[in-house]
């Protein structure tokens, strides 16, 4: 059973779209911990 | 193996990119540093790190040189599979979110995961504890500092020996310099160099060679890494994902953050890290699945994700893969530098040689700790023994073992010290005994399960009445 070019696509592609929302949100979080006083 | 033809950028270059980023590490890990007042601020960097800094240092602790360079050597031995298997290595980082959010409440001043087995389970258990979790650290230096070397002397033709001593050594100064708060300060600027180099090496990898042409090369020159029911690779999956949750569950590395950070964090940052580290392996592995369409001779398996790197972007492509799995080797070869030294500090020198050791003589301790054990993995890493995940697999019948005595150690007051003491002795033999007849691949199955079984039926047959109360109260009397 092999997988095929487009689910190979869509693997990768999602995982790609996380790894990209993830530095904004980890940015996001830092801005609000700085804004909070919380960041150490 | 003549790496140098395959190096795209000269020495020179490599140089300066070493050069920079390890001025940047030490300048920033002695001012992040500057204010940890005691010993609770050097090692636990006070125990209030919040949620962006808390999130990031785990993910980034996780983005090992493991994940990315030895994801694309497994998707390149395993195909698809071995990039989805190393992905489930998130599901460790999940799982240790309610254990983060318990540990916190059991034990609000413990310092190590040494303590709570000495408070849990007593000393036998603990000395077994301790005797496992320093071969796991030593085996995960060893394996950073070579990558390291491997790195430096993939791209750029500079000797192994010396670039992995370059690393090594800008990591143990930091470290020495700031404790935990440098560790976790440049984790975060480190995640984020981290993930938008992956995301851009995929994304050019996607453009320059596409799905269909990729897929059309693998299938015609390598078709098994395309198999979905490929017997070995589908064992690996579940081998890596109780490897995962084995190194997380008992590594001082996690258990560290656990107690530094902020009260009502650990469980919300474990979990976010996890998801957001889940499709890591995926983006970093995928492209070696290029090497049969861009016709590439990869000389050793371990270094197909620079080499590819390299391949498709030229000299640009190799500056980033660079800096990219330098931060990835800095922020996890930190932070083991500053747990292990810990470990070794709180239940070796002074569990065992120096009980009443005042906090002033503690703190001076763990500064040549980090320096000391820094010195003890280039001693290791001087001669490159072998591939990078044969060494880190080797060391999954170990911590595999520990799942079970830590997660009921926990939760359950009736699991017992005899029990959790048998059940990671026999999974680490038995773990042991099926990676040398079997298979990699299977060593961290069999250890899991051993341990399991040996817990569950001791604890059913002998049952503890364990006060939690004991692990708040005996910790608190520390220095």
């Amino acid at each position: 059973m092999t997988i095929s070019a487009g689910a190979l696509a869509w693997l990768v592609s999602i995982a790609t779209l996380v790894t990209v929302l993830a530095p904004i949100v980890l940015v996001i979080f830092w801005i609000r911990d700085l804004v909070k006083g919380r960041l150490w | 193996m003549n790496s140098m033809h395959s190096a795209s950028l000269d020495a020179t270059t490599g140089w300066l990119i070493l050069a920079a980023f390890s001025v940047l590490w030490v300048i920033l890990g002695a001012y992040l540093g500057r204010r940890s007042v005691g010993l609770e601020g050097y090692m636990l960097a006070g125990r209030k790190v919040g949620m962006a800094l808390g999130t990031a240092t785990a993910m980034a602790t996780w983005v090992t040189s493991n994940t990315t360079m030895a994801a694309p050597q497994l998707a390149f031995q395993m195909g698809v599979w071995g990039m989805l298997g190393y992905s489930l290595g998130s599901v460790g980082l999940m799982l240790f979110a309610p254990l983060a959010r318990r540990i916190r409440v059991l034990m609000p001043t413990g310092y190590t995961s040494g303590d709570f087995v000495r408070l849990r389970y007593g000393k036998t258990t603990w000395r077994v504890f301790l005797l496992i979790s320093l071969l796991y650290a030593f085996g995960w230096l060893v394996s950073m500092g070579m990558a390291g070397g491997v790195l430096v002397n993939a791209l750029t033709g500079i000797d192994y020996r010396i670039g992995m001593t370059v690393i090594l050594a800008v990591c143990v100064l930091y470290t020495m310099l700031g404790g935990l708060r440098a560790v976790i300060g440049t984790d975060f600027l480190q995640t984020l160099i981290i993930l938008v180099g992956i995301v851009a090496l995929a994304w050019l990898a996607i453009t320059h060679v596409g799905f269909q042409r990729m897929h059309d090369a693998v299938l015609a020159k390598r078709p098994e890494l395309l198999d979905l029911l490929m017997p070995a690779a589908i064992m690996f999956l579940f081998n890596n994902l109780l490897f995962g949750i084995g190194e997380i569950f008992h590594s001082n590395v996690w258990w560290s953050r656990a107690f530094a950070f902020r009260e009502g964090v650990g469980f919300r940052a474990y979990l976010t890290a996890g998801l957001f580290w889940m499709p890591i392996p995926v983006v970093a592995g995928f492209v070696a699945l290029t090497v049969p369409a861009l016709h590439l001779n990869v000389p050793a398996a371990d270094m197909v994700g620079p080499l590819v790197a390299a391949k498709l972007l030229g000299s640009s492509g190799a500056i980033l893969v660079f800096i990219v799995v330098f931060a990835a080797l800095a922020s996890s070869l930190d932070s083991l530098l500053a747990a292990t030294s810990d470990l070794i500090l709180t239940d070796i020198y002074k569990g065992h040689f120096r009980p009443q050791a005042s906090e002033a003589e503690l703190a001076r301790a763990a500064h040549w700790m980090i320096l000391g054990l820094g010195f003890v993995a280039w001693l290791l890493c001087l001669p490159r023994l072998t591939t990078l995940a044969q060494l880190l697999y080797f060391m999954g019948a170990f911590v595999a073992s520990t799942i079970w005595p830590i997660a009921a150690g926990l939760f359950w007051r009736r699991a017992n010290p005899r029990g959790a003491t048998l059940a990671m002795i026999a999974g680490t033999g038995l773990g042991l005994a099926g990676y040398f007849l079997i298979g990699f691949y299977v060593a961290a199955l069999i250890s899991a399960a051993v341990s399991m079984g040996i817990v569950l039926l001791s604890t059913w047959l002998r049952p503890d009445d364990f006060d939690w109360a004991r692990l708040a109260v005996t910790s608190e009397g520390r220095s």
